[in-house]
Parts: C-alpha cells; structure tokens; sequence
C-alpha cells in the first residue's frame, strides 16, 4: 500500500519533472530568441546597407557598445536582487571626473582614486535601501541627481583635457590587435557569469531578487547581498567611465547621461528579469550589442539621432513586455 | 417527492464535468456540483482538494480546461474575472474580507458600484445600505469606518455588497476561522436569514459541527474529485471525516503522539515574557523529545509568537533561553545560530525560492558548509543533498530540479531537509500541512513524530484539531497575543472545547 503509494507519487513527480524539462525547453527558446533577435538585427541591416557588416564597421560595433556593456553587467546583478540603479550614468561622470583631475599626478592613483570614488556611491545606494529601507527606484533616482551635481561641481562645469597617454592606451588601446574596451568588457561579464555561477553570493543573489523573505528567514544576510551588488554597479560603472574617458580623451562632467536606460535595456534583452531571481551577465552582453549594433546600423541608414532615442526605448519595453508575457504562461 | 423537487427546480449553479490541471497536476477532475436558490450547500474537502481551485474558476480568477458552468439556467455561463462575477450576481465572503478600511461602511459596500467620475450622493448611498443592512444586521452602522470593525462586521459588509448588485449565489470561504462562538452563531442567523430569502449558499468549512448545523447538503472533494455529495443528514460526522481524509481518521488518531512522561526530558527553549506588538507577556516551554501543539483563532498571534522566537519580528521585551543558555535572538540568522528552526505556513512566499532548484534551496541556510572563500563545493553539496533526498524520500528524487515543479509535500521536505542540515535542536512548524495532500500530509506528520524521537523540540501550529491531537503531546492556546491555557495531556479534548478556549469563553 505504501509502496504503490510511493511509486504514484514517483510517477507524478516524473510527470512533473517532464513539464518542467518541457518548460526549460521553453526557457531555452526564450533564452536562444535573445541571440536570433540579435542575429536578425544582423541580417536586416547587413541587407538594408552592406556597410554594416564589414569587419572594421562590426569592431565599431563592439567597442561602441562595450561601454554600455560593462555598465549592464552591474546592473543584471543588481536587476537579479529585484533592484534597479538610475545612478550608474552620473557614477560614470563623477567618477571619471575625480580620475581625469588625479592622472597627472600619478596613473595610478587616478585609477584608484575613481574606482574608489565608483565604489563609496554604489555603497551609499547600497546602504540607503538595504538598511534604511528606502525604495531602490527613489534612492537611485536621488543620486542621480546628487553624483551628476558633483561631477559638475568639481571642476565647475567644465571638461578635463590632456589625458595621460598611457590611460588612454590601457583603457582604449589594443592588445594583440584586438581592442582593450572589448577585452574588459568580455572580461568582467565572464567574472560576473561565474559569479553567478559558482559562488554562494551569486547564489544568494538569485535567492534575494526570486524571494527575499525567504532568503532572510534562511539566515541569508540580505542587506550585505543587497549593498554588494550595488556596490559592484558602482565599481563598473567607474571602470565604464575609464574607457569613455580614454576613447574620447576628456573628460566631460555630462558623460554618461542617459546610460541607464541603455544599460537596464541591455540587461532585459540579455534575459535579466525586472521581477528579480533571473539574469545571465553573458546574455547581457550580447544585450549590449544588439542596442549597439541597433544605433549603428540607424546612425548609417542615415535616420535622425533624435529617433534613435525613440527606437530605444521602444525596444527596451518590448523586451520588458516579453519578460512579463513569457512569466506569466508559467 | 424529494426526486420531483430535484428535477424540477433549475439550480442556481451548476457545475458539470469541470476540470482543470496546473503544470500537469489535475486540480479537479470532472467535478459535478450544484447549489440550489434556498439551500446552504458545504463543501468539504482538505486542504489541496480542489475546494479553493473550484471557487477561484467560479470568481474567474482561474479558467476551467473542461466542463461547462450554468449560472441560473443560463449555459457557459462561465465568468471572466471578479468583477464580472459581481455583476452576474455572486458574491464571495472570505476568511478575510476584502473591503477597504478607510471608507465606512456605507461607501465599501456600493464600492466600484458607480461610474468613476459619477457624484457621490453620500446621503443616497448610506439610506441605500440601510435599507440593505436592516433585514439582517440592524445593528451595524452604515457610516462606521470599516477600519474600526471586527471580523464579523467586516464580513456583513461583504455579505451586504453582493447584496447590493443583486446577489443570488453568496460563497463562504471558512468565514469562522477567525470569529468567536457568539459571533459565528450570529453569522449563522444571518446564512439562515439569507437563505430563507431563496439565496444560494456555498459554505467552506472544515469544522464538522458547524457542517450539521448550518448545511442542508454537502457535497466532499478529495483529490479533485467529488467523493461524496448529498444530504448532510445522510452522513455521520465519522463518515465525512472519513470521506475527506479518504483513511480512517481513527486509525492515524491511534496512532497517536509518542508516549509522554519520559522522564525529566531536558528543556530546549524557553521563553519569558516574550512580548511586542502582536504578543504580551508570553510564557513557553519546550522539552527536548516532545512536539507541543499550538492552537488559537486566526490571529490570535500563533504565527507572531514563532516569527518572534525566531528574530523575524522584533520583540520589545522578553528573554529566550535555548539549552538553558540566554541568548540574543535579533535576526533570523541569530536564531539559525543558536539552533532554532521556523518553517513558515507560507511556503511559496517565505521559505522556498521557486526560481532555484532544490539543491540550491536546501543549501540556503547553510552557504557555509558547502563552500570553500565562497566558491560552492559543489559535488560535496549533490553528496548530502542526496543523502536527504533518499532519507526524506523527497521525489522526485533529483537535486536539479527547480523547487516550483514539486508538489506541496515534497517541497516542505526540502524546507524540513535544509533545517535539518544546519543542526537545529528547535523546530517552529507554522500550519505544516497547509495545501499539502493526504498521502503526503501524513508523510509529513511521521516526519515530525521522527523529529521529536531524535530528540528535537518540535512545536507545532495548527487550525486542525485532528491534527494537533495525532501530533502533540501538549497543546497551548493563544488568545490575543497571550498564551492563555497549556493542556498537558490533550487526549480529551474536543474541537468545541478547544473553540471555546480559543475564543476565551471558557477559561479552564
């Protein structure tokens, strides 16, 4: 009697099992349609201007879109907690700002100096909302305001010229021919991926954001995961305004206006989910190309910059919309 | 006779061969149910039978894969969402009611009622809900604020908004859960009230004595199918109980907790006048080797006093010693640390991450064990994942799959697993068995039964008193925060004793 039990039990686990293997086929699809999408991008506008896809045109590619990359790594982790960071833009102003003004002094301690200027802005966002409570989207959209008025403080409104030789080669150089954006931003998205991977952290991650409560009645400490991924958007966000400062060689207390949107965009095309407990920094990246190679296909098509804002922001909800559709059939 | 009356009169509602399925699990199998203009109809049915699944396909809230609804004669008359469920006249009164506390009575009732922009007539509405109210509540009035009412109020207020657009079918999903004796006999006049007026009354419940009171046909759900449905007079309480249970209740009864007065078993947690916003001055023990039963009214702050032994709420006052040992329970993680373990009722919301597998759930509390500077030993991990899949008899039996695709038994076996692994002496069970299906349930209470035998303190809160009696060797009964009676031998206790304790008509 048990025993039939046990194996009608086992039979419906297995029926559920194949539901799910049928689901994660399903998840697979959803995942897989990251990567068409991006191809069909692709071939549309390969067949629309033959530009496109040239070698040299699809490197432009990659080092355009590789800022905005290493920005939406940070952001798929704080995305995973359930969390967003409006902030990482002006972290981006602020930071290269503070670095640009300390390169003569010393590379080095430019270099630090701004990471650790990124990093105290990602904690003091880390701290507001995890321990006082406070809604990550107000605290976020405050410091946005507060770290753009500093970078524009610190020198007064104006840009820093003259950028050390050096720093523009590390951060936008080359190294065996292949472009040094392009090698941090493949770099710290593969971090990020085994992160997520293979450490407790990135397990608690994906607690918090698919369910914090019982995260916290684990014993999971929630607010230090909490104030780490904000942390680590800060960090990025700096390394982020490093190579926009190293590509254009100054340093513009505006830079990095409006890369929110780009980086929250490359985070939910690559599958990060704004329900929280889903995201890949790898899908995030081939996000990041696809908004990339979007601009850059329209920019050679010859459409007015103004409408790019219009199609990235269209595509940003589509992909919000498929996120939401996609959770709601399960 | 009774056969012609049958035929000829067209029930109010009709269900015929509904069904329906979620991820592959059939909730309810070909469910024929009807309920007549003039009768209370009970379903009954344990939890996970398919009672809830029934009603939320007659709310809209779920749509049915087969079958066909006919709502007054009128077929496919299947319903879109609440709303349209409102209009199509039925009406649904719950555990807790739905109603908003900061308008009166008056405007909670005519709620949604009007066009958005319409001119509130207040003195209109409230003569309207007067009128309403008369026939059966004279005594509440129409502009109290909803805000300041008791459950029983709050639930004319909802009786008297399906009223309002016409009602004909009115739903009670457990309406007594949470109300004293005197104010469910007062429930029980207005049903009665209702009733006369030819409305059609579906009554949840799983208290058997309210079942002979109040229905005049019942009809049990087990498993998604309907098992039993006729008279009520037709049936023994026995009967139903076995009906629902789909065992003999006696047998599991028999079986009983395990056997009390070992010797001087050693006390595991105490509290002292543990006390915060929900609780005052409550006064615990738990022995070593003993499961202790928590009874008491929803919201008599059951759940309150184990999320505040476990540092999920703050306490203001009060000391918790575990082993003897005072310690400084502010955090779940404290708790986790001196050996306390809470498993929430709320499984999908406060214990498991549906997105993870149950691996990663079972490794949550204990990130420590599994890790080496934060990096996820992961073949060790599969190892005594393993070892608890075989022991607990999780199935399926496999680590990577996500916990969502498990049912409701298996995945408090993965809670119950992951508890077990970070040494915890005390285990806080939260209604254990809600949503859980009967094989699994008694599974669950063998579990706890083998807890308690290796030496754990096991307590347990529960709304069933079958269960508190086949679990526990002691039973306490919270009232309003406070811990007001511990029986120290539960063996001869009714539920209607234990309902008289719990609502504080009988102190002794």
């Amino acid at each position: 009697m048990t025993l039939n039990r046990n194996a009608l039990d086992a039979a419906r686990g297995m029926d559920r099992v194949n539901l799910a293997k049928r689901a994660a086929r399903f998840d697979w699809i959803r995942r897989a349609s990251v990567a068409m999408g991006a191809i069909a991008l692709f071939l549309v506008f390969s067949a629309l201007t033959p530009t496109f896809y040239q070698p040299g045109n699809l490197v432009d590619i990659m080092l355009q879109s590789s800022i905005n990359a290493v920005i939406a790594v940070g952001m798929t982790l704080v995305v995973m907690t359930k969390g967003i960071d409006l902030s990482v833009g002006s972290i981006v102003g602020v930071s290269s700002m503070v670095a640009a003004s300390l390169l003569h002094t010393n590379l080095w301690l430019g270099v630090g100096v701004g990471l650790a200027v990124g990093l105290a802005c990602g904690l003091v966002n880390g701290v507001l909302i995890a321990k006082l409570k406070l809604p990550d989207f107000i605290v976020t959209l405050g410091s946005m305001s507060i770290y753009r008025g500093f970078a524009l403080i610190y020198t007064d409104g104006k840009p820093i010229y003259g950028i050390d030789k050096t720093f523009r080669s590390t951060f936008a150089g080359t190294v065996f021919g292949a472009p040094t954006p392009v090698l941090i931003a493949l770099a710290i998205a593969l971090a990020a991926f085994l992160l997520v991977r293979f450490t407790t952290l990135g397990e608690q991650i994906v607690a918090v954001g698919g369910n914090e409560e019982a995260a916290r009645l684990s014993g999971v400490d929630v607010d230090r995961v909490k104030i780490s991924v904000y942390a680590i958007s800060g960090v990025l966000s700096a390394v982020a305004g490093f190579i926009l400062v190293a590509r254009i060689g100054a340093a513009e207390p505006i830079g990095g206006n409006g890369f929110e949107l780009q980086a929250i965009g490359a985070a939910v095309i690559g599958g990060a989910s704004l329900f929280g407990g889903e995201g890949n920094p790898l899908g995030s990246l081939i996000g990041a190309l696809t908004l990339g190679g979007m601009r850059n296909g329209l920019t050679l098509l010859n459409v007015p910059s103004f409408w790019q804002y219009v199609a990235t922001g269209v595509v940003v909800i589509l992909a919000v919309l498929a996120d939401q559709v996609t959770r709601k059939r399960r | 006779m009774t056969a012609a009356l049958e035929t000829d009169e067209a029930p109010a509602l009709r269900f015929i061969g509904v069904a329906k399925a979620f991820a592959g699990v059939q909730a309810l199998a070909d469910v024929d149910f009807e309920v007549r203009g003039g009768e209370v109809h009970a379903l009954l049915g344990e939890n996970g039978a398919g009672k809830s699944t029934l009603m939320k396909i007659l709310f809209g809230v779920f749509k049915h894969d087969r079958g066909d609804i006919v709502i007054g004669g009128q077929k496919n008359a299947a319903v879109a969402d609440p709303r349209d469920a409102l209009s199509k006249g039925i009406g649904l009164v719950a555990q807790e009611p739905a109603v908003v506390p900061q308008l009166d009575v008056a405007q909670n009732i005519f709620l949604g009622q009007r066009p958005a922009l319409s001119y509130a007539n207040r003195r209109q509405q409230r003569a309207a809900a007067r009128v309403l109210l008369d026939p059966f509540a004279p005594a509440l009035k129409e502009t109290a604020k909803v805000g300041d009412l008791g459950m029983a109020d709050r639930q004319i207020v909802e009786i008297a908004r399906s009223l309002a657009r016409g009602g004909r079918i009115i739903a009670f999903d457990e309406p007594t859960s949470s109300l004293t004796p005197a104010e469910r006999d007062g429930l029980f006049e207005i049903i009665r009230g209702l009733k006369r007026a030819g409305k059609a009354i579906i009554y949840i419940s799983h208290r058997m004595a309210e079942i002979q009171t109040i229905a005049d046909r019942v009809t049990v759900l087990r498993d998604g199918r309907v098992v039993a449905s006729g008279k009520t007079s037709d049936f023994t309480p026995d009967e139903l109980n076995n009906l629902i249970a789909g065992r003999t209740l006696a047998q599991e009864l028999a079986r009983g907790a395990s056997p009390p007065g070992d010797a001087a078993r050693d006390e595991a947690l105490r509290v002292e006048a543990l006390s915060n916003a929900r609780l005052q001055e409550v006064n615990l023990t738990l022995r070593r080797g003993e499961i202790f039963g928590l009874a008491g009214l929803v919201g008599s702050g059951r759940t309150e006093l184990v999320r505040c032994i476990f540092g999920a709420d703050a306490r203001t006052n009060g000391l918790i010693f575990v082993d003897g040992k005072s310690v400084d329970v502010n955090s779940p993680r404290a708790a986790m640390q001196a050996g306390i373990a809470l498993i929430p009722e709320d499984r999908r919301g406060q214990s498991l991450v549906q997105v993870m597998t149950v691996e990663q759930n079972f490794a949550l509390a204990s990130p420590g064990a599994f890790s080496w500077r934060g990096i996820i030993r992961g073949r060790a991990r599969r190892k005594e994942i393993e070892r608890y899949i075989e022991e607990l008899g999780i199935r399926p039996p496999r680590p990577d799959v996500l916990v969502r695709d498990l049912s409701g038994g298996n995945q408090q076996k993965v809670v119950i697993a992951r508890w077990l692994h970070t040494g915890a002496r005390v285990f806080l069970f939260d209604e254990p068995t809600r949503g859980i299906d009967v094989g699994a349930k008694s599974e669950i209470h063998d579990l706890l039964r083998r807890l308690a035998a290796r030496g754990a303190a096991v307590l347990v809160i529960s709304s069933e008193l079958p269960e508190l009696l086949a679990l526990a060797d002691r039973i306490g009964v919270m009232r309003d925060g406070r811990l007001v009676q511990e029986i120290a031998d539960p063996s001869g206790l009714t539920e209607d004793r234990l309902m008289r304790m719990a609502s504080g008509e009988l102190t002794s």
